[in-house]
Parts: structure tokens; C-alpha cells; sequence
């Protein structure tokens, strides 16, 4: 079975290894703002609310814009004040609302609950005035003919516990075939359906995030919890039906004189009717007897025993002593299980709250950012480059060279003898007179010996032969400028890059233009043997 | 203990920025061709928190490794004085320009940083690099030898030789292309080269893996996040007096197709960011859709009520009102009352609501007539999200720091990955609900990234038929 609570431990990081002397660290580096946290964490118990709800769903959306290192830093140090209630991710979450510093944001999430408040207080107080009107036509009483009990339970009992059993059948999550269409249909009796849509309709033009429930890419994460929201507001009207139903009863009870009787067509006698009303009774027999009615009294309020005109002083009494049953009826089958269903979907829109938080997109990997070392390998100042500019080789890389006589160099090992590059040589109209060697595993020395060699042969231009790939270094560098200055001052020096087997790649090739270039060298030349 | 460190040293242009740039995952490191960029030495530590857990040191390569050796050679000839001659060059040549890229790569060296000497795997060996390790050899800390295989070429064989008379530990290491393994192989061998370091590197590399596999985590929810946006999500229009349907269902099919994208980019550019990728150019194809794909509907609505669900309000409606008559003559009207009041409220809803619809509250139209595109019915077409995904993820989790390149994402469709049956079978159940958008619960994309973070730890999605 899939565990969705360990999922959200695995992704939130909660399982992490989480070094103790980090967090300490950490804790005492959270900025001045954890003292308005210590305040928090006392309320930290309540509830997940909307106002919760439409605050991170908003907050994470502005917090796109902040850079992601940033983002890393703050929030582990926003973490690590809140490792407390690192297995309780939602109210990790409402802890960094209360820590996080956002431009752009602001809590106004209260702002946007409002309007489901204004909703729930509307339902409520529509059921209210409902519950009363619909009583007051049911238990009118002129003093002609006394109310039918019958048609009193039919109205105000009756319809409570179908409608109950709908609500069973719309909200258990029962996997029944054609279930799923009649929890449709059920859904558009609903009185949250309208709430509903005027919350979606003012929500969006409110810009407060009212929307959040209800967006389609939040429907996934917050459809359990937009469903019993829903449930919510239709058992608020009902419960408040209830208590309209209620009031309105007590109030025609003490204002007024009420006389009830019992009539219907149906084949029923006293008996039988007198075992479902006791049937009714029940689960209050033993709390309140005198909301069990007697034998006494079902026999004499039937319709047909009741005197016609104006009923006795005694009789009146006794018909009137149908109203405890009635009012007990009302209050076990009507109030007391809508109370239990608002209470249920209070409960479970609020689990549903607490358990959407923390999955709303973005929400793992803020707690991911809160609860795991933040981990940093980069440097962390910026570094010093050399400035090179892209141009710089063209104006070697164009220089022709002539035809000359050169005394060859063998820069680093490059090349043993010159008859391995004699056909290149010539193709270039470089002809060689004789092979020196320096650099590479020669030492100075040796290179100091190869340029007073070089020295004695002044009126021969120099062609060094060096490794394409490997870059000129200042090495390089040091034994052309000592050949230039010591040696061939207006003569020729000709750097020839050699590729070995694979050639001289053009990156190797602009790598070479662009280091002689920095020489300034106007007798420099450079050339790829072929 | 103070963390290790390990300086990175070398001739230039042998990789040693991109090797540093690969294991510290930083794309500030500047990698060029030409040699000397790097001036100076730069720190990269290791950090969990507070804490450092190792510190590598680029450094400029070698410049005058023959001179500096030579220099050193002239000091003293007895194995014991020789990193105490290197800790003196140092000291007399501090201030020498001749020497500054060796003074600079040496200084850590000295102060007690493992030496990582790279080297170029795909060029030959020469004797220029003798004076450097023979160098590196004086100063008496631990190494390791590290080839890096920049081109196509392999002279590892040649270099492994040479090497190894100078290193105990010779690796062969691409910075360009190491996976997230071959770095974490890297990084333990490090811990090889003295034992005191082996500790500090372990932990460092399960630090890592315990980062990648929540990386990995993530990444798999936001790809869950967004093919279940991507199925579930509708694109309207309200339609306007005359206009043409079937000019405004185009319009709203290419607006559809734009958004999708956009949610599919949304998500590349976050899994990049989880990965450390702040600013990374790619190029893919966009998601392609037909025609036949797309569920179109023409409705007309009031309070986002159809004219049939509206009529059976206002039915309902006026038979409560006519209801409420009936129970006020206690019955004596024979329910005519509900009945009445339901025809009443049904017809005159019937009447009123199209000029109901066209009033605005707040600049809102409370209705009329609209069209819709959505949601994605095509089966395959999460499949099709989901394998460009996993794509995606795997080039990202295998990219180095080091390559700066583009990411090129554009792959035939055909190519993608196909899902095992088995596979298949746990992914249509979720997308099955998606798609009809029933028994949607959060627990939903728990499940799906789980499933998505499987496929990702293996790689890639088998290839079945």
C-alpha cells in the first residue's frame, strides 16, 4: 500500500541525514526574524486554514523570482529555526509564511478566506430563515383543525434523512458502479454549488487567490479538499435549517397554543402508529419520557376522535403534548446528525488543507530547501580571468613568409631530424640549414648553448618547430625574445606548429595566434606545417 | 582536523578548470583555450551548512617548471631537504613575476593540500611535464594522477607509464562527461591518496548521493506535477456576437497547444533548476498535437451553469417556492403549488437567462455562449510527456558543469522510450483518472512521481514492444 505520509517525509527531506551541530549552526545565524517565530510557536497548533492555504500558494508563486542560490541560503536558515516541526510539514510551511521576507508579497490571505466566510454565513443564515419559514407553514395553526403530526415528520424529518443518505452516498467513497453518476446529479442539488461558483467567479476577479481551490492545475492536490469545502458549506445550510426549524417551533410553542392530531388514509391503526412514534423514540425514551408519546395520546388526537369546532381546554392540553416528541424527533434526526456531518467535514476539509499544503507545486521542494543540509561546492568568490582579446590573432595569422634559409629548432622534442618535415618545409619555401634543440627536457642551459648557436649564424633566419598542441608557455616565450634580442634582430623568426599524426586543429592554431600576438613582434611569423 | 584540500595542478589547457568546474558543479569557472586564464588560485569548498568537508584549489598551470626546477636542484640534492627547498622557492620567488604561476600553485601545496596532477589523455607524452612532477614530487604530499580525456585520441597508455613513476594513483577521468558515478568514484579516490581524508570524503559522497537521490525525487514530482496539469487542463473563449466558431476553435486550439508548452518548458527550467542549472540554453522540439486529439465543446452557461443544469435550478427552485405554498395550505392544494412553481421557474429561466448572461458584474459577463479545448484525450500523449521527461532528466543528471554547450533535446518522437507492460499497467491507472479528472487526490501524484522516480533511477524507460 502506498504511503503518502512517508512519501512526503522521503521528498520533504525529513529523512535526511541531518547532522545535529548543523542545525545548531544554522539556528544561530537565523536572522533577528526568530523572535517573531518563538511568538508563533505558540499558535503554531491551530489549523490549517485557507487563509494558510492562498498565502504559500501565493508566496511560492512570487518566490519564483528569487535567485536560487538565495532561496537555498534562506530557507535552510528558515529551516533549521523550524527543525521542531520537521515532521509536520504543513506547519513547517505556515512557519516560513511567518519567517519569509518576500518582495512583491504580502499575507493577505485573510482577505481572500473572507469571501468563503461571507459564503458559509449566507448559507447559514439562508437555511436559518428557510428553517423558520418552512416550520412556521408547517405548524401553522388557526384553532380550527389541530396540525397533522404525519405531514409534520413527512416535511421536516422525512426529506432530512434522505437527504442525509445522499449526502452518505456523494461523500463516502464508496466504488460502486452508477455511483459515480448519481454523485454527479447529487452534486448540482448541493446549495454549495452555488457558493462555489460565486467564489470562482469572485475569486479570480478579486486577485486575492480565492482561485487556488479551484484551479485546474491545483485540482489534483486540492480536489479532496475542495470537495468536502463544498460539503462543508451544504451541511452548514442544513444544520442551520435545523435550527430554524427549532426555533421557529419554540417560538410557536410559547407564543402560541398548538393542538396536534394524526390522520391518514392509509390502512393504520392506533397501535401500529403508536409503535413507529415509540420506534422514533427510542433513543431518547430513557433522557426524556415525556418526549415519548402515550398510548393515551395517539389514541385521542386521531383526527376522527377529535370533537369538531373549537377543541376543550383538556383536550387542547393533551394535543398539545405532541410537541417534545416533535421537537426531539427534530433534534435526532435533523439537528444532531447534521451537526455530526458539519463537524465531519469541518475535520476532513481541514485534514485535507493540511495534506494539500505541503504537495501545492513548489511546496516539496521548499521543505526539501528547509529540512536538507544545504550542501554548497561552488566557489564562493568570483574569479580573476585573463582579458584576451578574440582579435588578436589576425594579424599574425596573414603574415606571409618568404622565401628564406632558416636554421631549424627543435622546440621540446618536436622533431628528431628535419627530413621527417623536409616535404612541409619546402611547400612553405623554408629551407633548412641544419637542427637545434631546446626546451622540453633540455635544460636552460642547453637552451642557452642553441641560442648562441643561433648567434653565430645571423644571417639565416630561425624557424622553431613546436608541438601544436601544447600551448606556448612562458617558457616558450622566455627563449624566443632571448633569440630576438640576442640574435635575429630584423631576421625572420618562424614558429611552425607541428600536429604530429592528427594535424593542427584550428583551436590549437588560435591558441598559438593568440599568445605570439601579445609579442607585438612584427618579424613574427607562424605557420602550420602541412 | 581541518578539512582537505586538494589543489588542482597541471600544465595549462589540460582540463584542470573543467575538471574543477565538473566536481564543484560550478558554471562561473571560466574554461578557455588559451592558456594563463586562470591568474589566480580560487577556493571551491565543499559545505554542508556550516561545515567544510574538503576544498579543491584551482591554480594556474605551470610556466617555468624547467627553471623552477632548476632552481631547486641547485639548493640541495638530499631527498629530506626537498620540500623544504620547494617551501623556499617559494618564500625567495614570492615576489618574482617569473615565478608567480608557480609560487601560486605551490602555495597551497605546501600548507598541506593534496595534489591532483591532470594531464591531457588524448596528446602525447613530452618531456616538458618531467620538471613539473618531478616538482610536485619534492614538495612530499600526497597525489594522484588524474588523465583527462579531452579528445577523441587515447595516449592514456603512454601517459599511464609515465605517471606512474611519479604517482601512486593514476585515474582516467572525462570532465566533459562524467556521470554523477564517475564524479562520485572520483571524489573516493581522492580519499585514497592519504588515509586521514578517506573519512572526510566518504561522508562528503553520501552527502551527494543522499542530495542526488532528492534531486532525483524533485525532479520526478515536478514531472508528475506537470503531465497532470498538462492532461487535465481546458483552454476557453468566450464567443463574441458573429464571430465565426470555427475561426475562434482555431484560435483557441493554437492557444491551447502555446500553453501546454509553456507548462512543459516551466517544468524543463525547474528540473534545471534543481539540478543547479540556473540559465541553460536548449533547444528541443515542442510537444506536437492533432487535431483529433483535442475534446472541443460549444456550450452556453450562466453562473457556469448549462441551460439544461440552469433550467432544473430554476425548476427546483420554483418548486420550493410553490412548496412552500403547498405546506402553508397544509396539502389542501394538492402539491400544485411545487408543481406550478417548477414550470413557472423552469420557463422563466428559460426566457430570462440569455439576458441574464449578457450582464456584466465587476466587468465579468456572468455567461453566454463559450467554446473549450480540452482535456488532452489522446492515451498516448502522457506517455509521450512523460518519455521526453525522462529525457530530459537524464541528460541534465549526466551534464557536467564543465560542458557549456546547449542541451539539444530535439529527438524524434519515435525515438522516445517505450514503458514496460507492467510499467504501463501503474501509469494508466493514474493517468485513466487524470484524463476522466476522477477520484483526483493528492496522493495521485505522490503515486506518479514514485513511479517517475523509479524510471529515473533506472536510467531510462525499458524498451518494450
Amino acid at each position: 500500500m502506498f504511503s503518502g505520509r512517508g512519501y512526503l517525509e522521503k521528498i520533504g527531506g525529513v529523512n535526511a541525514f541531518a547532522p545535529a551541530a548543523c542545525c545548531a549552526a544554522m539556528k544561530t545565524t537565523v536572522n533577528r526574524r526568530v523572535m517573531k517565530l518563538k511568538g508563533y510557536n505558540a499558535g503554531m497548533n491551530r489549523f490549517v486554514t485557507l487563509a494558510d492555504l492562498i498565502d504559500i500558494h501565493r508566496a511560492l508563486d512570487a518566490d519564483r523570482s528569487t535567485p536560487l542560490e538565495r532561496r537555498k541560503e534562506r530557507d535552510r536558515k528558515i529551516g533549521a529555526a523550524l527543525q521542531d516541526h520537521k515532521a509536520m510539514p504543513a506547519r513547517q510551511l505556515r512557519g516560513w509564511l511567518e519567517l519569509v521576507d518576500l518582495p512583491d508579497w504580502k499575507r493577505d490571505g485573510q482577505r481572500g478566506a473572507q469571501l468563503y466566510r461571507w459564503i458559509g454565513a449566507s448559507l447559514a443564515l439562508a437555511g436559518l430563515v428557510i428553517g423558520w419559514g418552512v416550520a412556521s407553514a408547517v405548524l401553522h395553526y388557526t384553532g380550527d383543525a389541530p396540525i397533522n403530526v404525519i405531514n409534520a415528520l413527512a416535511v421536516l424529518i422525512l426529506p432530512q434523512v434522505v437527504l442525509l443518505l445522499f449526502w452518505l452516498l456523494a461523500m463516502v467513497p464508496l466504488r460502486l458502479p452508477l455511483l459515480g453518476g448519481l454523485r454527479a446529479s447529487l452534486r448540482l442539488l448541493n446549495p454549495g454549488r452555488m457558493a462555489r461558483l460565486a467564489a470562482q467567479r469572485f475569486g479570480h476577479a478579486g486577485g486575492q487567490g480565492l482561485g487556488v481551490v479551484w484551479e485546474p492545475d491545483n485540482a489534483v492536490v486540492l480536489a479532496p479538499a475542495a470537495r468536502w469545502l463544498f460539503s462543508l458549506w451544504s451541511q452548514l445550510f442544513a444544520f442551520a435549517f435545523n435550527v430554524g426549524v427549532l426555533l421557529a417551533m419554540l417560538y410557536l410553542v410559547s407564543f402560541s397554543d398548538l393542538a396536534f392530531g394524526w390522520s391518514t388514509t392509509l390502512n393504520l391503526d392506533a397501535g401500529s402508529f403508536q409503535r413507529f412514534v415509540q420506534g422514533m423514540a427510542v433513543p431518547w425514551q430513557y433522557w426524556i419520557p415525556e418526549a415519548v408519546p402515550s398510548a393515551h395520546l395517539v389514541e385521542a388526537s386521531r383526527y376522527f376522535r377529535l370533537e369538531t369546532g373549537a377543541i376543550a381546554i383538556e383536550q387542547a392540553v393533551l394535543l398539545g403534548s405532541w410537541w417534545p416528541f416533535l421537537a426531539a424527533s427534530l433534534i435526532c434526526y435533523g439537528l444532531l446528525p447534521r451537526l455530526l456531518t458539519l463537524l465531519i467535514s469541518w475535520q476532513r476539509f481541514r485534514h485535507h488543507l493540511s495534506s494539500a499544503m505541503p504537495r501545492l507545486p513548489g511546496a516539496p521542494e521548499l521543505l526539501a530547501r528547509m529540512n536538507s543540509p544545504l550542501v554548497r561546492t561552488a566557489a564562493a568568490r568570483p574569479e580573476a580571468v585573463a582579458e584576451v582579446d578574440p582579435n588578436a590573432a589576425r594579424s599574425l595569422e596573414h603574415a606571409p613568409v618568404k622565401r628564406t634559409r632558416c636554421t631549424l629548432v627543435a622546440w621540446s622534442g618536436s622533431v628528431d631530424a628535419h627530413s621527417a618535415i623536409q616535404q612541409a618545409l619546402s611547400e612553405l619555401g623554408i629551407e633548412p640549414q641544419g637542427l637545434l634543440h631546446a626546451g622540453g627536457a633540455h635544460s636552460t642551459a642547453e637552451d642557452e648553448t642553441t641560442v648562441e648557436a643561433l648567434c653565430r649564424q645571423r644571417d639565416l633566419g630561425v624557424a622553431i618547430v613546436a608541438k601544436a598542441w601544447e600551448p606556448p608557455l612562458l617558457d616558450f616565450l622566455d627563449f624566443l625574445q632571448s633569440v630576438r634580442k640576442r640574435c635575429a634582430r630584423g631576421q625572420p623568426v618562424i614558429v611552425l606548429l607541428w600536429g604530429a599524426e592528427v594535424g593542427v586543429t584550428a583551436s590549437d592554431a588560435e591558441v598559438w595566434n593568440l599568445t605570439l600576438r601579445r609579442l607585438s613582434d612584427p618579424n613574427l611569423h607562424i605557420e602550420v606545417l602541412p | 582536523m581541518s578539512a582537505p584540500q586538494f589543489a588542482i595542478v597541471g600544465h595549462p589547457n589540460k582540463g584542470k578548470s573543467s575538471i574543477v568546474a565538473t566536481l564543484a558543479r560550478d558554471q562561473s569557472v571560466a574554461i578557455s583555450p588559451v592558456p594563463g586564464t586562470t591568474l589566480e588560485n580560487r577556493e571551491y569548498p565543499m559545505r554542508i551548512d556550516d561545515e567544510t568537508l574538503y576544498v579543491l584549489v584551482d591554480t594556474p598551470g605551470f610556466q617555468r617548471a624547467r627553471a623552477a626546477l632548476e632552481w631547486m636542484q641547485a639548493q640541495s640534492a638530499s631527498a629530506v631537504h626537498r620540500p623544504d627547498v620547494v617551501r623556499r622557492f617559494v618564500r625567495e620567488h614570492r615576489d618574482d613575476p617569473r615565478f608567480d604561476a608557480e609560487c601560486k600553485l605551490l602555495t597551497p601545496i605546501l600548507a598541506g593540500a593534496g595534489i591532483l596532477y591532470v594531464v591531457d589523455g588524448s596528446r602525447p607524452f613530452g618531456g616538458e611535464y618531467e620538471a613539473e612532477m618531478e616538482i610536485l614530487r619534492w614538495t612530499g604530499q600526497p597525489s594522484l594522477a588524474l588523465i583527462n580525456q579531452i579528445g577523441a585520441s587515447d595516449y592514456s597508455d603512454q601517459w599511464r607509464k609515465a605517471l606512474g613513476q611519479y604517482f601512486r594513483i593514476v585515474r582516467v577521468f572525462n570532465a566533459m562527461t562524467a556521470d554523477f558515478d564517475k564524479r562520485i568514484r572520483l571524489l573516493l579516490g581522492f580519499g585514497e591518496i592519504s588515509d586521514e581524508w578517506r573519512a572526510p570524503l566518504e561522508r562528503a559522497v553520501h552527502i551527494l548521493q543522499t542530495e542526488q537521490a532528492q534531486r532525483r525525487a524533485l525532479s520526478a514530482r515536478v514531472v508528475a506535477e506537470t503531465i497532470s496539469a498538462m492532461i487535465g487542463h481546458t483552454a476557453q473563449r468566450r464567443l463574441t456576437e458573429g464571430q465565426s466558431t470555427s475561426q475562434a476553435l482555431a484560435a483557441l486550439r493554437d492557444q491551447y497547444q502555446r500553453e501546454l508548452v509553456a507548462m512543459e518548458r516551466d517544468s524543463r527550467s525547474e528540473v534545471e533548476h534543481i539540478y543547479d542549472y540556473a540559465h541553460l540554453e536548449r533547444h528541443e522540439n515542442v510537444v506536437q498535437l492533432l487535431e483529433q486529439d483535442l475534446f472541443a465543446k460549444q456550450t452556453w452557461s450562466l453562473f457556469g451553469l448549462t441551460r439544461k443544469q440552469l433550467i432544473a435550478t430554476g425548476g427546483v427552485g420554483g418548486a420550493a417556492a410553490g412548496g412552500v405554498i403547498d405546506l402553508a395550505v397544509a396539502g389542501h392544494s394538492l402539491m400544485l403549488g411545487a408543481g406550478i412553481g417548477a414550470l413557472i421557474g423552469g420557463i422563466s429561466t428559460w426566457i430570462g437567462a440569455d439576458r441574464i448572461a449578457e450582464t456584466k458584474v465587476m466587468g465579468l459577463p456572468l455567461g453566454g455562449e463559450s467554446i473549450s479545448v480540452g482535456p488532452m484525450r489522446n492515451v498516448n500523449f502522457p506517455y509521450v510527456v512523460l518519455g521526453r521527461a525522462l529525457l530530459h532528466h537524464r541528460m541534465i543528471e549526466d551534464r557536467t558543469h564543465a560542458y557549456r554547450g546547449p542541451l539539444e533535446l530535439n529527438v524524434d518522437p519515435d525515438t522516445l522510450p517505450r514503458f514496460e507492460f507492467e510499467v504501463r499497467k501503474r501509469l494508466e491507472k493514474v493517468f485513466g483518472k487524470l484524463r476522466k479528472q476522477e477520484a483526483l487526490a493528492p496522493e495521485l501524484l505522490d503515486v506518479l512521481a514514485t513511479e517517475i522516480e523509479r524510471l529515473m533511477e533506472r536510467g531510462e524507460a525499458t524498451h518494450a514492444s
